[in-house]
């Protein structure tokens, strides 16, 4: 009987085995169609063959768009509703009953959104737009203030603690305050008035705005070539994915 | 005021009450080492919360108008024999039936998702790389010159050769030094940009919401 058991259990898990085996032969070979059909692309809109990459494309919208709203119920909208039903958990100081009313109003706002349409009821989505807007505009406000503005001017602006014993940390944090500040310089437009002939710019700042150039273009120039080697990384990985299907 | 200016009244209402609870709550330290300070921290917190919660949720559900929207305008270009809606359709529903019917199961994802990404994002390269090649030749001038030798140090100092140890070590002083500063300037850029349409839209002055 343990004999026959053992021999039961094995074929149940070379059954299953193969039933993987099965589902990554048909992953690889769908992986290996699709990318064949984004890279039609490269051949150009030739009959036939450029049917392929529009078709891989829409089918990726379609599966984004799926998996956009599957994600956007099941990450967002069920966990507030299971919240709401549940009076010990509490978004707010407020307790359980002002989730509620939260999440009723939100639906409601999220009904106007729907009359966008009716022209006559524009400024009730209109105004919808505008809490969404301003609650937006005041998180990049205070983000951009306390997430990038004032840590980068810190740092720009801190001298490095071993500064007497290294003259190349000295040096290489002057430079990059100098960079920071010609390149902000150079984003700013300020034209003096000279004469009845028009503006111009002094000396000094035509030579502020060439140095500021000169780090923007090396920035630039860097993250041209990073972006580079990351898509050409993938490309290599795609590439190499197309030989070993081809192999195996 | 007209209904026009209701959206505006209520964009600076709500601006103002958001901006000031998000800059000042939670934050006992601005009022002071007395009794009172923590609680009123707290309280300032509270409509920040409020609003922050209240706007995810209608984010969330604008989505979901977005993608039913998009449902909609292919439907209709399927009736009138538009192919390619068909695909988009047909890939739609076969994703919300596999993702209910195999729930946590990834295979979808990484048989076509995925791969369709990878492939979109490695036909960058060569558009990437014409695309520089075509701007070089059209615009042959010192900042031009400086720009591809940038890129070409950046691109020898990736490579793992030990004949070009030299080349790796400034690509790397190039980019600890001289490519910080340029991108703390852009993104120092960014953030000044973004804070100003922010306090534009805040009073009212962009109006992106009047339709």
């Amino acid at each position: 009987m343990p004999l026959a058991r053992c021999a039961g259990a094995g074929a149940k898990q070379i059954s299953s085995d193969a039933a993987g085996m099965m589902a990554e032969h048909t992953i690889a070979l769908v992986s290996f169609i699709l990318t064949l059909m984004v890279f039609s692309y490269v051949l150009g809109d030739l009959p036939l063959i450029g049917v392929l990459y529009r078709v891989a494309v829409y089918i990726f919208v379609g599966m984004a768009a799926a998996f956009t709203l599957v994600v956007s119920y099941e990450g967002l909208i069920l966990p507030y509703l299971q919240d709401i039903q549940n009076t010990e958990t509490s978004w707010t100081a407020l307790g359980n009953s002002a989730d509620i009313y939260i999440f009723f109003t939100a639906l409601l706002f999220g009904l106007l959104l729907l009359l966008k349409p009716v022209r006559s009821l524009a400024w009730l989505t209109n105004s919808v737009y505008a809490v969404v807007i301003v609650v937006g505009a005041a998180v990049a406000v205070v983000g951009a203030l306390s997430g990038t503005l004032f840590p980068l001017l810190h740092h720009t602006v801190s001298i490095p603690a071993n500064l007497v014993a290294d003259f190349g940390a000295l040096l290489d944090a002057l430079i990059i305050f100098v960079g920071v500040m010609t390149a902000l310089f150079y984003f700013h437009y300020q034209v003096r008035a000279t004469g009845a002939a028009g503006g111009g710019q002094s000396r000094l700042a035509r030579g502020f705005r060439h140095a500021g150039k000169v780090f923007i273009v090396t920035a630039l120039g860097a993250i041209y070539a990073s972006t580079l080697l990351t898509s050409l990384t993938i490309l290599s990985e795609r590439i190499s994915f197309l030989f070993q299907f081809g192999v195996a | 005021m007209g209904r026009g200016g209701l959206s505006v009244f209520v964009a600076f209402i709500v601006g103002a009450i958001a901006i000031v609870s998000l800059l000042l709550g939670d934050n006992p330290a601005l009022f002071g080492a007395g009794a009172g300070s923590e609680e009123l921290a707290r309280r300032l917190t509270l409509p920040g919360d409020v609003l922050l919660r209240l706007v995810v949720i209608v984010i969330a559900l604008s989505v979901v108008i977005g993608i039913v929207n998009l449902l909609y305008v292919h439907i209709g270009r399927l009736a009138r024999g538009k192919f390619y809606s068909a695909v988009l359709l047909a890939s739609f529903a076969v994703t919300i039936a596999w993702t209910v019917l195999n729930k946590g199961d990834a295979s979808l994802l990484e048989a076509v998702q995925v791969p369709i990404e990878s492939a979109l994002a490695a036909l960058l390269f060569p558009s990437l790389a014409l695309g520089g090649a075509r701007v070089m030749q059209k615009r042959a001038d010192v900042w031009g010159l400086l720009f591809v030798a940038v890129v070409l140090i950046v691109l020898l100092g990736s490579l793992p050769l030990a004949e070009l140890a030299p080349v790796q070590a400034f690509s790397d002083w190039l980019m600890a030094v001289p490519v910080n500063a340029g991108a703390r300037a852009i993104l120092l850029g960014i953030a000044l940009g973004a804070a100003v349409a922010g306090v534009r839209a805040l009073l009212g002055q962009d109006r992106a919401y009047r339709g």
